[in-house]
C-alpha cells in the first residue's frame, strides 16, 4: 500500500476501485479537513462529527461517482460534507419551527462566514502543504507574519530574487489549485462572475 | 504602459501600492486588475490558513461508525433498486412465453457470432424472482477462468456476479446488447474492482427480449461513456 501514501491521484484511483484501504488513507488524509468544515458549518458537534461520518460513508457508496477531471478528492469530500451540513441545518431549522413556537427567531448561523469561503480556505491550506518547502516557507512569512519581501530576505538569508521567486511560483500554484477545486466559482463553471473583495 | 510584471502583481496583490504609472495602466486594464484581485483573493485565503495547520483529527468513534455503516452497506449487496417494491406491482417484463423464443434466438446468435461458447440451460434452481439468466463466459484472449453469471430478477434488476476478471486500470461495465445489431446496447452500471457481485437496475422500458445478450467490458476511466470495444465476458439471457 506504500504507493498510497503519496500521491492524490493513486488514492484517487484505488478509492475509485473499491479498495478498502484506501478509504482509511482517504479519512486519516482529510477527515480532519471534512470535521473542521463541518464544525464550522454547525453548533453541534455530535452534528458536526454525524455530518464527517456521513461524508465518508456517501463518499465510499459513491464512489464511482467521482471524477478525477472535475477537481481533486479533498474538493470533492468537502463539497459532499457542504451538502450534508445545508441539509442537517435546514432540517435543525424546520424542527425549531415545528417544536418550538414559543421562540420567534431561529438559532442564529454558527459563523459569520459562507461555507465557500470556509472551504476554499481549507483547498489553500492543503495547497500550501504540499508546495516545494522553500516556497512554503516563504509563504509563511509572507502571509503569517506580514514580512515583506525584502524582510524575508533578510530573516532567512535568501536572496531577494530567490525570494520573489519562489513567492510568484508558490502564488500561481495556490490561485491554481482554487480555481480547480475551491467552491468560489472558477474558471470550470463558465458563466459566472466571480466577486472579489 | 505594457502590462505588469507577474513579480509587481504578486507584490501589488500583498502590500505595495502601486506607483503612479502602475495606478494609470490599472484604471485603464482590466486583464492587469482581474489579475491583482485574484492573487488578492489567495493571499487573503492563505493569510487566514495559519490555524488550519495541524487540524485535530475526528474523534475516533467517527472511524469507527464508518467502518461499521461500510460493512453493513456491503455485506447487503447494492439495494438499488426496491424488489420488493417491484414484485408487488407484478411487473414482469419477461413473459413467460418468452423463453423458447429468446432461445431460439440465442442459438442463432451462437452459430452466427460464435463468440458465445456454451449456453448452460439453467444451472441452477431459479429462486422465484429470477425471470432470466445467463452464463457469461470468457472472450478470446481472457484468461479461462474468468466467469461470470448473470440474472434478472423481477424483469426489474440485473445481478451480476464476477469471478477473476482480468485486472483493468479502469472499471468493468455491464451492457445489454441487442445480439441481432450489435451496434445496439445499453450500459447498465459498473462493478467496481474487488467486487464480485452487483445489482443493477435496468432501464424501464428494456426490452430484454431484444436487448438479451449479457457483455462485461473493461473501461478505461476517460469519461467517454460509449463502449470501448474490450468485452471481457459474454452470455445470453435465457428464461
Amino acid at each position: 500500500m506504500s504507493d498510497l501514501s503519496g500521491r492524490d491521484d493513486e488514492l484517487a484511483q484505488h478509492f475509485r476501485d473499491g479498495d478498502e484501504h484506501a478509504l482509511r488513507i482517504a479519512y486519516d488524509r482529510y477527515g480532519s479537513a471534512v470535521f473542521h468544515l463541518a464544525t464550522r458549518l454547525l453548533p453541534n458537534r455530535a452534528d458536526a462529527e454525524d455530518v464527517t461520518q456521513a461524508t465518508f460513508v456517501a463518499a465510499w457508496l459513491g464512489r464511482g461517482t467521482f471524477d478525477p477531471d472535475r477537481g481533486g478528492m479533498l474538493s470533492w469530500l468537502l463539497g459532499i460534507a457542504r451538502r450534508k451540513a445545508i441539509d442537517r441545518m435546514r432540517a435543525a431549522a424546520r424542527e425549531t419551527r415545528v417544536t418550538d413556537t414559543v421562540r420567534a427567531l431561529p438559532e442564529p448561523p454558527p459563523v459569520d462566514e459562507s461555507p465557500e469561503r470556509v472551504l476554499d480556505r481549507l483547498i489553500v491550506a492543503d495547497e500550501l502543504a504540499r508546495l516545494p518547502v522553500e516556497q512554503r516557507r516563504t509563504l509563511e512569512l509572507a502571509f503569517y507574519d506580514d514580512l515583506t519581501h525584502p524582510q524575508i530576505s533578510a530573516v532567512t538569508g535568501m536572496p531577494l530574487g530567490t525570494v520573489k521567486s519562489h513567492i510568484r511560483r508558490g502564488m500561481a500554484s495556490l490561485r491554481r489549485r482554487w480555481e480547480v477545486d475551491g467552491a468560489t466559482p472558477g474558471p470550470r463553471s463558465a458563466g459566472t462572475t466571480r466577486i472579489l473583495g | 504602459m505594457q502590462h505588469l510584471d507577474p513579480d509587481r502583481l504578486v507584490l501589488l496583490a500583498f502590500s505595495d501600492s502601486p506607483a503612479d504609472d502602475e495606478a494609470v495602466h490599472l484604471s485603464e486594464c482590466a486583464g492587469c486588475r482581474a489579475e491583482i484581485d485574484a492573487l488578492k483573493h489567495v493571499t487573503e485565503l492563505g493569510s487566514e490558513t495559519q490555524e488550519l495547520r495541524d487540524l485535530p483529527p475526528p474523534p475516533d468513534r467517527v472511524w469507527t461508525g464508518i467502518a461499521a455503516e461500510v460493512a453493513k452497506a456491503e455485506a447487503a449487496p447494492a439495494p438499488v433498486v426496491d424488489l420488493t417494491a417491484v414484485r408487488r406491482s407484478g411487473r414482469r417484463r419477461m413473459p413467460r412465453w418468452a423463453g423458447p423464443v429468446v432461445s431460439a434466438a440465442a442459438a442463432a446468435v451462437l452459430a452466427v457470432a460464435g463468440t458465445v461458447t456454451v449456453i448452460r440451460w439453467m444451472d441452477r434452481p431459479a429462486a422465484p424472482d429470477v425471470t432470466a439468466s445467463a452464463t457469461l463466459e470468457p472472450l478470446k484472449g481472457v484468461p479461462d477462468t474468468a466467469r461470470g453469471d448473470a440474472r434478472v430478477l423481477s424483469g426489474a434488476a440485473l445481478e451480476v456476479d464476477v469471478r477473476n476478471l482480468p485486472l483493468t486500470p479502469g472499471h468493468y461495465e455491464i451492457w445489454l446488447i441487442d445480439p441481432e445489431d450489435i451496434t445496439k446496447m445499453q450500459a447498465i452500471g459498473a462493478v467496481p474492482q474487488g467486487t464480485d457481485a452487483v445489482q443493477l437496475p435496468i432501464p424501464p422500458g428494456t426490452d430484454l427480449n431484444r436487448y438479451r445478450l449479457v457483455d462485461v467490458s473493461a473501461e478505461p476511466n476517460d469519461g467517454n461513456s460509449a463502449h470501448s470495444g474490450n468485452s471481457l465476458l459474454r452470455g445470453t439471457l435465457t428464461s
